[in-house]
Parts: C-alpha cells; sequence; structure tokens
C-alpha cells in the first residue's frame, strides 16, 4: 500500500523531470534542480527570514483553529439542542455556507486592516462552518433509543450529554473538526498571499512578485508536506474515535 | 389475611398525543393492578398503544388523566430504583462492550467499577454469555444482544421488570428459546413483569395473565388468566382452546386497525 503510493509519486516525478527538461526552466521547475534551489535558500537567503514568517502563520493558525472551535461547539450545540432556535437559523447557516467564503475576504480586510486580524478572521470564517454543521449532524445521528434507555436509567440530562450523545457523535464531531483545521489553514494561507507584509503567505507571494520560481516551488512544498503532515494526524486521530465508537 | 399494596396500579390511565394532523388518543380509561411475582401480559394489535401504558408505568410517558401508582406511590418520572425496563431494540452503547453496557445503570448509581464488573459477570454467565464479556454490540448475534440488554436492565435490581416486544426483532426460533430461558429466568429472579407482545404464542406460553388491549384508542378488552404448569406445552388442547379464544378478540381489533373503523 505504502509502498505503491511511493511508486506512484516517484513515476510522476520522473515524468515530470523528463517534460519538464527541454522547457524553459524558469516557468517548468525540474524537481532534480530544487535540492540545490533548498541549499542556496538556506546559504544566501534573498527572501525575507523564513522562521519568523513560519512562526507568525502558525500562530494565526492557531488562533484562527481555536476561536473556530469555539465557536463552532457553541453555536452548534446551542442550535442543535434547542430545536426551535435550530429550525429557524440551520438553513441561514447552510445558505450562507454555500456562498464562496472569498467574497468576503475584501470586507474582512476592510474591518480588521492589513496585519494578521485579517489572517485569523478569514481562517476563522472557513473552519468555522464545517464545525458547527458537524455538530448539527451529529446530534442528529444520536439514536433516540439509546437516550431513552438512559433516560429510563435515570441519568439526568447532563449525564446524557455526556455519556450518550458525545460518544454517539464523536465520529462525526473529529471529522468535522478535522475538515475545520484544513480549512483553517486555507483561510490564513489565502488570506496572506491576498495581501499582507507577512507569513508564509507574504514570502511565497513575493518569491513570485520577484520571478524567483524555484524558490517559489520549495515554499509551496513546504506548505504542502506541513498541511498533508497536519492532515494526516487528524486522520489518525479520526480512525482511533471511529473504532472506539463504532 | 390482608393483601400487599400491588406493585403496579394504574387508575383510569388516558393519554393523548398530538400530531400535525391534530389529537389522536392513544390510552384511554386503562385500570389495571399487577400483582407481586406476577407475569402480566398486553396483548393487542399494532399501535394500539400498549406500548405507551408501558411507556407511562416506566414513567418516560406522563398520563392525560389518572394515576400510575409504583408499590402505592404515584409516579413522576422513572424510577430506577424499582422499575427497569428492556426495549424491542436492544439500544447497546456500540460504544461499550458487553460487560460496561450491563454496568452502565450502576454507573449512573455510582456504584464503583470494580463491583459493576463483578455484578455484570455475574449477570452475564447464566445468560450464556460467558466469554463474550469483552465484545462489542456489533460483535454479537441479536439474540445475544438482547440478551446483554435485559442482563443491563436486571443489573439495577428492581423488583419490576418492563419489556416492551422484547423479542420482535428476533427469528422465530431464536425467539421461541428466548422465551423458554426468560421463564426460567423469571423463575430465580422472583421479578414482577409486565411484558408487552402482539404475539399470541409468546404471549400463552409466557404469562400468568393476559390483558388484551382494543385497537386504537387501547382499552381493557379481556383479562385472559392462563392457569397451566410451566414448561407450557404449545400443542396441548387446553393451549388450542385458549389461543382460539385470544384470536377471536386480537383478530376483531386487528382487523378494526387495519380497516381504522371505530
Amino acid at each position: 500500500m505504502l509502498l505503491g503510493r511511493a511508486a506512484v509519486l516517484l513515476l510522476a516525478l520522473v515524468v515530470w523531470e523528463l517534460v519538464a527538461a527541454p522547457l524553459n526552466p524558469l516557468l517548468y521547475i525540474r524537481p532534480s534542480s530544487l535540492p540545490a534551489t533548498v541549499l542556496r535558500m538556506w546559504r544566501r537567503p534573498e527572501l525575507p527570514p523564513l522562521p519568523q514568517h513560519v512562526w507568525l502563520t502558525v500562530q494565526e493558525i492557531a488562533a484562527a483553529y481555536a476561536l473556530a472551535i469555539a465557536a463552532g461547539l457553541w453555536l452548534g450545540f446551542l442550535l442543535g439542542l434547542r430545536r426551535t432556535v435550530g429550525r429557524i437559523y440551520e438553513p441561514l447557516l447552510a445558505a450562507l455556507y454555500a456562498i464562496p467564503s472569498v467574497v468576503w475576504y475584501p470586507s474582512l480586510m476592510l474591518f480588521f486592516g492589513l496585519g494578521p486580524a485579517s489572517k485569523i478572521a478569514f481562517g476563522f470564517l472557513l473552519g468555522f462552518f464545517p464545525i458547527v454543521l458537524a455538530v448539527l449532524a451529529g446530534i442528529r445521528q444520536v439514536p433516540a433509543q439509546l437516550i431513552t434507555v438512559a433516560v429510563s436509567m435515570g441519568a439526568h440530562p447532563a449525564t446524557v450529554f455526556r455519556k450518550v450523545m458525545l460518544p454517539a457523535m464523536a465520529s462525526t464531531l473529529v471529522g468535522g473538526l478535522r475538515t475545520g483545521l484544513a480549512l483553517s489553514v486555507v483561510g490564513v494561507l489565502v488570506g496572506e498571499i491576498l495581501g499582507s507584509r507577512s507569513g508564509v503567505g507574504y514570502v511565497i507571494n513575493y518569491a513570485y512578485g520577484l520571478m524567483m520560481t524555484h524558490e517559489y516551488a520549495v515554499l509551496v512544498l513546504i506548505v504542502a508536506v506541513a498541511v498533508l503532515a497536519i492532515d494526516g494526524a487528524g486522520a489518525l486521530l479520526e480512525a482511533r474515535v471511529r473504532r472506539w465508537a463504532g | 389475611m390482608t393483601d400487599p399494596t400491588p406493585p403496579i396500579v394504574l387508575h383510569d390511565v388516558s393519554k393523548r398525543y398530538e400530531t400535525a394532523s391534530g389529537s389522536v388518543p392513544a390510552v384511554a380509561e386503562v385500570s389495571l393492578a399487577v400483582q407481586a411475582e406476577e407475569f402480566l401480559t398486553l396483548l393487542g394489535p399494532s399501535g394500539c398503544g400498549k406500548s405507551t401504558v408501558l411507556s407511562m408505568i416506566g414513567g418516560l410517558v406522563r398520563p392525560d388523566a389518572g394515576r400510575v401508582l409504583i408499590g402505592g406511590a404515584p409516579i413522576t418520572g422513572p424510577s430506577p430504583d424499582k422499575v427497569a425496563l428492556v426495549f424491542q431494540d436492544a439500544g447497546l452503547f456500540p460504544w461499550r462492550t458487553a460487560l460496561d453496557n450491563v454496568g452502565f445503570g450502576l454507573e449512573l448509581q455510582g456504584v464503583p467499577a470494580a463491583r459493576r464488573r463483578e455484578i455484570a459477570r455475574g449477570l452475564l454467565e447464566p445468560m450464556g454469555l460467558r466469554g463474550f464479556e469483552a465484545k462489542y454490540p456489533r460483535e454479537l448475534s441479536g439474540g445475544m444482544r438482547q440478551r446483554v440488554a435485559i442482563a443491563r436492565a436486571m443489573a439495577l435490581g428492581t423488583p419490576i421488570l418492563l419489556m416492551d416486544e422484547p423479542f420482535g426483532a428476533l427469528d422465530e426460533q431464536t425467539r421461541l428459546l428466548m422465551g423458554e430461558w426468560l421463564v426460567g429466568v423469571r423463575r430465580s429472579t422472583r421479578k414482577t413483569i409486565v411484558f408487552v407482545t402482539h404475539s399470541l404464542q409468546e404471549a400463552i406460553a409466557l404469562s400468568d395473565r393476559i390483558v388484551v388491549i382494543t385497537s386504537r384508542p387501547g382499552r381493557v378488552k379481556d383479562v385472559v388468566d392462563v392457569a397451566l404448569p410451566y414448561p407450557r406445552d404449545l400443542n396441548s388442547s387446553e393451549v388450542a382452546d385458549l389461543r382460539a379464544k385470544l384470536w377471536d378478540q386480537v383478530r376483531e381489533e386487528s382487523l378494526r386497525a387495519m380497516t381504522g373503523s371505530p
């Protein structure tokens, strides 16, 4: 399985290398040229200092995701556990989710400025929806029979919530949290690329603006590997919860 | 000699359900007294309100009129110290092992884990579930799951057990075997059992008394004593007579339920 995937990846690189070889090296970057680029970036940095920009982006993502979790869980449970309120607002939420979120970004920049605040706001906005919707879907999935069983045994509402509802909706909830994290990352990076003076997205945009295409490719690869690693960890967690919650 | 207070008394109990198309009467003026250690069956067509009667005894549904007394006291909600319920759907928690499912009610009562496991093990073993303690519900057969559900209800140690078509989802053979098994359990635990079914066979095989419930709204149509020793030979002439008598009554109600005539 893993070997198969590695083989596919290797094959793709080889094909890429062969196709790019006779073409303009500025636009068609050969994979084999990337190690040298990394080395050059390390020795003679022509880009803004990476570690401090990476650190800023990590902080922005953490803030955006934390806010998305807090607001998503709060609103999800508020709407999901109170039927009447939920029935009024849920269609509204679904409609909002259907709008491509990027259209909100200019107004976020107006409100929050070019600094990290607008990136956090956009990362929050993107991460928030899958979390709320997962909570709502999760609550609907809890079998009524299990709640009846617990109530018949004298369980109080808080106990029913903790011992029946949370475990019954755990896998859906973790799935939503995982999607939320991925989208928070996207939100922050897109925000940085669209307009900012700091963060990984800014550096990517900087390299692109100066036609430093090799550096640009390395940065994109770094981001891709980081995102894959985070999502991989999320997938592992989700699989564990799924196994436990049956 | 004075009769002790019957453990369950229903006094002119009525219940209506509010639906989108208006208020529907589910149960009307049902009066019943279940005696200690009695096995009483509520028999009637589907949707006749017999499950509603059981839910009211269990404190899950509040009657609109009339009174439900458990041990002589009116009930205000579930009383897990006196009444335990078993449903048609086993309703096991999929994230808990068989052992931890059985221990759920004890966990709610704050019984320490070691003691819970001990009690649960003691209940699962005579149910033929030895060696299945660590299995999850998805790893058990339908009959096993229902036995775990019954063990979970019995773990509460209540004098009263309410069973709402507990074998309804099982195949015919498993159903008969579970019935035989329940007769044995009942003899050893001396519980008062109220059982709901639409199966004549099951009612006759298990009950001391059968209460025939009319189609909606559910009323008491007839009360039939089954004075036959266990285990019952379901091919005997007494059983045949009883079945014919009950079938006449249930048939009438089933037809009314099917055609919707009052």
